[in-house]
């Protein structure tokens, strides 16, 4: 045998046990990624089954009954919660993209004095947590007497999540060309128009991203919620949930069948955006 | 339609650094201009200012005798085609063609009339629905293009619209851009760095350097006529071969040394150029490698001789890279950092490829006395009268 073929022979050993070693740890990845899922879903299957029970057949573990169901109707107003929450969420999240827009658009693009500090202070400001800030926060809305409705809590969840979206924004639109801009202006358009026309548009991912995240996270907030929305009819569903658990109910059934509830429109967005989500978040990697 | 000119144009930018200095330059109605230059020497700072992405720092600036130092982009009436393109990704082929025109209020039906006119004049017409990114490069190009012209504007601005194409749609797409621009008849100022295009499209051509306008010439005269060394080193490929020589007038007639070799000049040369008439004063002498022949033996004309340092086959013609033999005071090729031929007392030559040389050999080589160039050794500039 020559050189040259015993060569070619070794490589293609090298080259099968590649190939096995690749399956063997794609497999490996799946059994993995098949217990991450069985941990993340395995409460959405309690939730489901034993919302789907009466209280004593939850307590000898079987049977049927849309009981719970109408238990936690009967208790707090669901329907009424869910619109509220579906409120907050919509005008709050208008709010924060309406200001990281612009904002962030500004910061990629637009060349003006200090704009490198005053982005810091703004990305700086993701890092302070809510509860260091709530209490003067509260004041602060109180003073303005916004503490009954809507409008505390709207404003509360934008200034919280407006620096995240602007830092989004910035970077994604650092990875817009400025020919793309350019040819705007040059077509006729000022900046305010290349921004509603040409940016908004080729930045659905981003959008998307910031929309997903933040409804997810002020969907589920319960503390913002609690404070500042201290009209009942305007409670949101995370609010409503707590009372029920805080003694209304000691039903577990009625009590899953509400966390089923509440926890359904932020799944529901996110399948929704789920797509766009991870090209947003892996924005700039691919470039 | 419309003319462009430049008075005195000049651009620093922050941290003084100074862009573009005094540019003037006249680009007739319907004259196509190039700007060219190697990278970093203005040309598309000029072309930024003109539209109106960059603002000027002191000059006028006028399209169609109107002063558009402050006038918006929007209003200069000017259209772009962007080296990358710039195509909204968001956007069908016609949506991109006919955006301007939508933004600035014509009806649909216009609108859909000039797009199809255009994209049949690019040849688009079955793309019109696709999005940019279903386009090969050179059909984008098109429509960058189509962009440009369904506006019908005052100037078309092109900012080096070749440069992402493969060699060969370059050499088509450099027709097409042309034939489209004479059957518009609209000024245009097109920004490149490779000097091909800028002598194969261009009615005249602007060679700019470090901010500074060197020469506005028609190509041909460029070529035959540069004002300068810089020019006659960018333009043509390779290069003019430029050789440091000192004069060594004897008996009257004049003469160069070039190294420890003489080289006798024709008598009109003293007519043509302004050549220093004292003995051992230095100067440039140019030479295009196309006017270097081998001859047999030192005959008439200014001849020199030359040892073979390397031989290239381009297929069509030869360059043979000679060395000047006993090469005794080191004369050296005068330029230069930015054409990069720093090669010391060595010609470039364009032979036929029959031409039997080979790498070592010892050649007579005569030069085309009627197509020398003499530059100041000090300053650049050329020394044939009635130039610059």
């Amino acid at each position: 045998m020559s050189r040259d073929t015993v060569d070619v022979a070794e490589t293609d050993t090298s080259v099968e046990r590649r190939v096995r070693a690749r399956r063997a740890g794609r497999g490996a990845l799946f059994v993995v990624m098949l217990g991450v899922a069985v941990v993340m879903l395995y409460p959405f299957w309690v939730m489901i089954v034993d919302s789907l029970k009466s209280e004593n057949q939850f307590l000898a573990g079987h049977g049927f009954s849309w009981s719970s169901w109408r238990t936690l109707s009967s208790t707090i107003p669901v329907l009424q919660e869910v619109i509220s929450s579906t409120i907050i969420c919509a005008v709050s999240i208008l709010l924060i993209l309406a200001v990281g827009l612009p904002a962030g658009f500004a910061f990629a693009k637009l060349k003006f004095r200090a704009s490198g500090v005053i982005f810091l202070g703004i990305v700086s400001a993701m890092m302070v947590p809510l509860q260091a800030i709530l209490m003067p926060e509260f004041v602060n809305i109180t003073r303005l007497g916004l503490t009954g409705g809507y409008t505390g809590a709207v404003l509360v969840y934008a200034a919280l999540g407006t620096p995240f979206s602007v830092f989004l924004f910035a970077t994604y639109f650092r990875g817009v060309p400025d020919e793309l801009i350019e040819a705007g202006i040059v077509d006729g358009l000022g900046y305010v128009g290349a921004l509603w026309r040409l940016i908004v548009p080729i930045a659905i991912p981003a959008i998307a991203t910031v929309t997903v995240l933040q409804f997810i996270q002020i969907w589920d907030d319960l503390l913002v919620g609690l404070l500042f929305i201290q009209n009942t009819s305007e409670r949101p569903i995370t609010v409503g949930l707590a009372v029920l658990a805080a003694g209304r109910t000691t039903s577990i059934p009625a009590l899953m069948a509400g966390s089923l509830l509440s926890a359904l429109p932020a799944m529901i967005v996110y399948l929704v955006f789920q797509r766009y989500l991870v090209k947003g978040l892996t924005m700039g990697i691919d470039r | 339609m419309a003319e462009i000119t430049f008075e005195g144009v000049t651009k620093v930018f922050a941290g003084n650094v100074t862009a573009v200095d005094h540019l003037d330059l006249h680009v007739a109605d319907g004259e196509f201009m190039v700007l060219v230059g190697p990278s970093g020497c203005g040309k598309t700072t000029a072309l930024r200012m003109l539209a109106g992405l960059e603002e000027i720092s002191s000059g006028t600036l006028s399209i169609g005798g109107r002063v558009v130092n402050h006038v918006l982009p929007k209003d200069r009436d000017v259209a772009m085609v962007f080296q990358n393109y710039a195509l909204y990704p968001h956007m069908s082929v016609a949506q991109n063609m006919g955006f301007a025109l939508k933004i600035r209020g014509e009806s649909k039906d216009e609108i859909t009339r000039k797009v199809a006119e255009a994209a049949s004049i690019l040849r688009l017409s079955e793309y019109l629905d696709r999005r940019p990114k279903a386009l090969s490069g050179g059909q984008r190009q098109r429509v960058a293009m189509g962009r440009a012209i369904v506006r019908s504007p005052r100037a078309f601005l092109m900012d080096e619209p070749l440069s992402n194409l493969d060699a060969q749609l370059r050499v088509e797409m450099r027709v097409e851009i042309a034939r489209i621009q004479r059957l518009l008849g609209v000024a245009t100022l097109y920004v490149t760095h490779d000097q091909i295009e800028a002598m194969t499209m261009g009615d005249r051509v602007a060679v700019m350097r470090g901010g500074k306008l060197q020469q506005v010439a028609p190509p041909q005269e460029l070529y035959d006529r540069p004002a300068n060394e810089f020019v006659a080193g960018f333009m043509g490929s390779p290069p003019m071969n430029l050789l440091r020589v000192r004069t060594a007038p004897a008996e009257g007639r004049l003469a160069l040394a070039v190294g420890a070799q003489r080289l006798e000049l024709p008598r009109a040369y003293e007519a043509s150029h302004e050549l220093p008439t004292d003995a051992d004063c230095e100067l440039v002498l140019g030479v295009r490698p196309e006017d270097i022949e081998v001859v047999d033996e030192a005959g008439s004309g200014p001849t020199l001789r030359t040892r073979v340092e390397r031989r290239e086959a381009l297929g069509a013609e030869i360059l043979v890279h000679l060395a000047l033999v006993e090469a005794g005071a080191p004369s050296s090729v005068a330029y230069d950092e930015d054409v990069a031929i720093t090669r010391p007392s060595v010609l470039v030559a364009r032979m036929a490829p029959q031409a039997r040389v080979g790498v070592g050999d010892v050649l007579n080589v005569r030069l085309n006395e009627e197509r020398l160039h003499f530059f100041d050794a000090l300053s650049g500039v050329s020394l044939a009268r009635g130039t610059a």
